[in-house]
């Protein structure tokens, strides 16, 4: 079963992406903020990680490029949730070493959708 | 894509997003709180990047889930926040009070349009509009004249009054700029950023291109103009590759755009995002999400057409959570049902006294015989006081929640006063039973009030008295023994002895010049009693301590005032920690067992014949220590019938409420105990002189006498 590493700081949000992935069979991890998925990062692997922008901390790009550090996680798919929809913002994910982004709000099936095609 | 766009949606609208309200609701609700919080914590002069980013975050966090749970209004309002505290956290624009009022006029109308959602009303919602102006107005950089009163300050005349935000820019009441097309066009991030006002000039030299007007920008690296014109994107980056390089050119059409806040259903179209990125760009457009190309982990070209048309089945979302997603860090706390808890209280309550009653019958036992048992019933007698303790804990909640509420209504009050006022709290920490903590709110909001409008001067009359300009309310609690104090300090002008005085006698209230301080302010109690010279809207029409002191004393607490004329005043409010639990003291006449409340208990001594004096109607009075004070026959309040008519009561208990003290006579001191109180209101009716009953450990029922009815039957 793949693993995902939810990453928000609103319990709202992590609440329905995590209801939403296990219910389509995924198992679920979730972190608080960037600093606690980084250190859930430490003790186990994940398949994908799937993080929120805007957190105290440690920000979701910010965790992007202290996950790419790790060889595990040199390949692993993170998607980066925002609001921000500037091409500034696009870029510094890929400058971070970002997957792809997803633009907040989104609906549950098409985070699936967008899951599905990264995950192998 | 477009099919998976649209297949995602149709499936989205299944999906049922309603049973998530109620955690946003009550996240939103304690985001709103904290943004305010912090908001008045705010020092305007030396505001650092960490509170900025707090307060930025708290509206954030709410727009992220308004606009997902499809909440629209709250949405927009709070991008409008989001958008002016983005500008504030990277330091483009300096915070001022004009801000932080309209900051927090918007946390209360986000509440609002929340509270409305949550009860489910529908119906046209209160308009935001006016809010949504004037926080746009304050992003764009534009000054209004600050006007003391909240009232909206006038539209700012310049072109740059234009926000950096699509929601406003589109409004046709805006200066728009003339053209077919309406852009927002970024250059940057440029190491010469005056490169791009030379782009001006090409509007202005060739004609027909159309209009252009420069836009705040919110990095100084980075100029944004908005551009009216019928010339397509790929002319414009031909025109201005002249002086920036296409790289770092990008161009959004404001035609179609709402905001990406405003967006009324999360996975619509119109939801976000839908840049036109200019060409060169290696991002690639998606409806909502893309990839990075390359990036690791990102699928290839032809896999994601690939699966696109796969069909939808896997995605079919079981409403069954994962029973693997234990590790929730925020484990911390939990939310339980009130009733819940109180229901353990009670139950933890019937074991405490069926504990009692073990002890109780394990007295008569032989100890050599029965050591085990009695080890054992000592163990649950331990353990019992334990759990009684920690259940009891559970409803304790920080005073913080109830003075979190006063440093807002201050700021308001006194702003609206013409006073300046700080407000300092001490032992937010302190804690204390919810029940008490919901009861204590209103009294305390209206001592809190008069504080500020009675008891501290204007600005210009404190200068005079000698005082700094600034008046201080201190509003702090602590635990004291079993019972907490909270105490409400001001440095105002105190109660005045002879206003008070002169009051009374015009309301025809029985004084005397030789009566003590302590007894002319217990008069400010008397019912319609005020002495404010001006009424105001805020407090002072006369309904007030009376209602503050009887709503104290229904907790079984009292009141006290202490007051200097011309240097402030401060009432301090005693309370039981707890309603459900306290400490008693038994007493026995005849046959019967009455509890006293420890808290209200003095002393207790044999009397001697000679110390009591009967006066007048067959009053009795006993001297203690050079003072007197009223005899009450528990025997003959409460009709005990006496078989041993050799047998008189010959102990006498001292207790005190509200500042007076009377002696009771009773047969024996039977002991200290705590008890559950239950409420014999609600199981019988209203009894004179007893505030509740309690069952004891040998199974009968015992009533709890009301101290405060006996002292003021010793009055008639």
């Amino acid at each position: 079963m793949p693993v995902i590493l939810a990453v928000d700081d609103s319990p709202s949000m992590r609440k329905m992406v995590s209801f939403t992935l296990t219910g389509a069979g995924y198992q679920v991890v979730e972190a608080v903020d960037g600093q606690d998925a980084y250190e859930k990062a430490q003790t186990q692997s994940f398949d994908l990680v799937l993080t929120d922008q805007n957190m105290p901390r440690l920000d979701g790009l910010g965790l992007t490029r202290k996950l790419r550090e790790h060889p595990q996680f040199k390949t692993t798919p993170i998607l980066v949730l925002t609001t921000e929809s500037s091409d500034l913002m696009k870029q510094a994910g890929r400058a971070a070493g970002a997957t792809g982004w997803l633009v907040k709000p989104f609906d549950p099936a098409r985070l699936l959708d967008v899951i599905k095609k990264v995950i192998k | 894509m477009a099919d998976a766009h649209q297949e995602s949606s149709g499936s989205g609208d299944s999906f049922d997003l309603t049973q998530f309200y109620q955690i946003f609701f009550e996240e939103a609700g304690e985001n709103l709180d904290l943004m305010e919080q912090m908001l008045l914590n705010l020092n305007l002069e030396t505001a650092d990047d960490e509170e900025l980013n707090g307060i930025f975050r708290c509206a954030h966090s709410v727009k992220g889930g308004a606009a997902t749970f499809g909440f629209s209004d709250v949405a927009e309002l709070t991008h409008q926040m989001e958008s002016l505290l983005d500008r504030l956290r990277r330091h483009e624009l300096q915070p001022n009070a004009l801000m932080v009022d309209v900051l927090l006029e918007s946390a209360d109308a986000s509440r609002g349009l929340l509270a409305r959602h949550q009860a489910g009303e529908t119906g046209e919602p209160p308009s935001s509009a006016d809010l949504v102006r004037r926080i746009s107005e304050l992003a764009s950089g534009a000054t209004p004249a600050p006007t003391l009163a909240a009232s909206a300050p006038a539209p700012a005349p310049a072109a740059p009054a234009v926000a950096p935000v699509a929601a406003v820019a589109a409004q046709p009441t805006e200066p728009v700029v003339k053209g077919a097309r309406q852009l927002e066009i970024r250059m940057g991030p440029l190491e010469r950023p005056e490169q791009a006002d030379a782009v001006k000039e090409l509007f202005r030299d060739i004609a027909g291109l159309g209009e252009i007007a420069v836009l705040p920008s919110d990095r100084a690296d980075t100029r944004v103009f908005k551009v009216g014109t019928s010339s397509s994107n790929e002319d414009l980056l031909d025109l201005f590759a002249f002086h920036v390089s296409r790289e770092h050119i990008s161009i959004r059409d404001l035609g179609d755009e709402t905001g990406v806040g405003a967006a009324p259903q999360p996975g619509h179209a119109a939801m976000a995002f839908a840049d036109d990125p200019p060409p060169g760009t290696p991002i690639a457009p998606a409806p909502g999400y893309g990839f990075f190309e390359g990036a690791p982990g990102a699928p290839d070209a032809v896999k994601v057409t690939a699966e696109v048309a796969e069909p939808k089945g896997s995605a079919k979302v079981v409403a069954k959570p994962n029973a693997a997603q234990q590790s929730q860090p925020e484990a911390a706390t939990i939310r339980v049902a009130i009733s819940k808890v109180d229901q353990l209280i009670n139950l933890v309550g019937e074991l405490v006294i069926t504990q009692a009653m073990l002890a109780q019958n394990s007295r008569s036992l032989d100890p050599a015989v029965s050591q085990q048992l009695l080890t054992g019933l000592a163990d649950l007698d331990r353990n019992t006081r334990d759990l009684q303790e920690s259940v009891m804990s559970i409803r304790m909640i920080p005073m913080s929640i109830v003075f979190s509420r006063f440093p807002r209504m201050l700021r308001d009050l006194a702003s609206k006063l013409g006073k300046k006022v700080e407000f300092v709290t001490q032992g937010e920490a302190t804690e204390l039973d919810k029940g008490l903590v919901e009861k204590i709110t209103d009294p305390l909001t209206h001592l809190v009030r008069n504080s500020c409008d009675h008891g501290i001067e204007m600005p210009e009359d404190r200068l005079k008295a000698g005082k700094p300009e600034t008046g201080t309310i201190t509003l702090s609690a602590a635990h004291q023994g079993g019972s907490i104090v909270i105490e409400v300090r001001d440095d105002g002008r105190g109660l005045s002895r002879e206003k008070i005085l002169g009051k009374a006698r015009e309301r025809g209230l029985d004084v005397s010049d030789q009566m003590s301080d302590g007894e002319v302010w217990q008069l400010i109690f008397a019912p319609g009693f005020s002495t404010a010279e001006v009424v105001t809207d805020v407090s002072g029409r006369g309904v007030g301590m009376d209602v503050v002191k009887r709503n104290i004393a229904a907790l079984n607490g009292t009141v006290e005032i202490d007051s200097s004329e011309g240097y402030g005043m401060r009432v301090s409010v005693r309370l039981p920690l707890t309603l459900a639990i306290m400490d008693g003291m038994s007493v026995g006449v005849g046959e019967e067992v009455y509890i006293l409340p420890l808290s209200s208990v003095v002393e207790s001594f044999q009397v001697k014949d000679e110390s009591v004096n009967t006066v007048g109607q067959g009053s009795r009075l006993v001297k203690v220590r050079d003072e007197y004070m009223p005899v009450i026959e528990l025997e003959k309040v409460f009709q005990v019938p006496r078989f041993d008519f050799e047998k008189s009561s010959d102990i006498m208990v001292v207790v005190e409420a509200e500042g007076s003290r009377v002696a009771l006579l009773v047969d024996e001191l039977l002991g200290q105990q705590q008890v559950v109180v239950k409420n014999l209101e609600t199981n019988y009716r209203k009894v004179p002189n007893v505030s509740g009953a309690t069952i004891l450990g040998d199974g009968k029922v015992a009533l709890i006498l009301d101290t405060s009815a006996l002292v003021r039957r010793s009055r008639h």
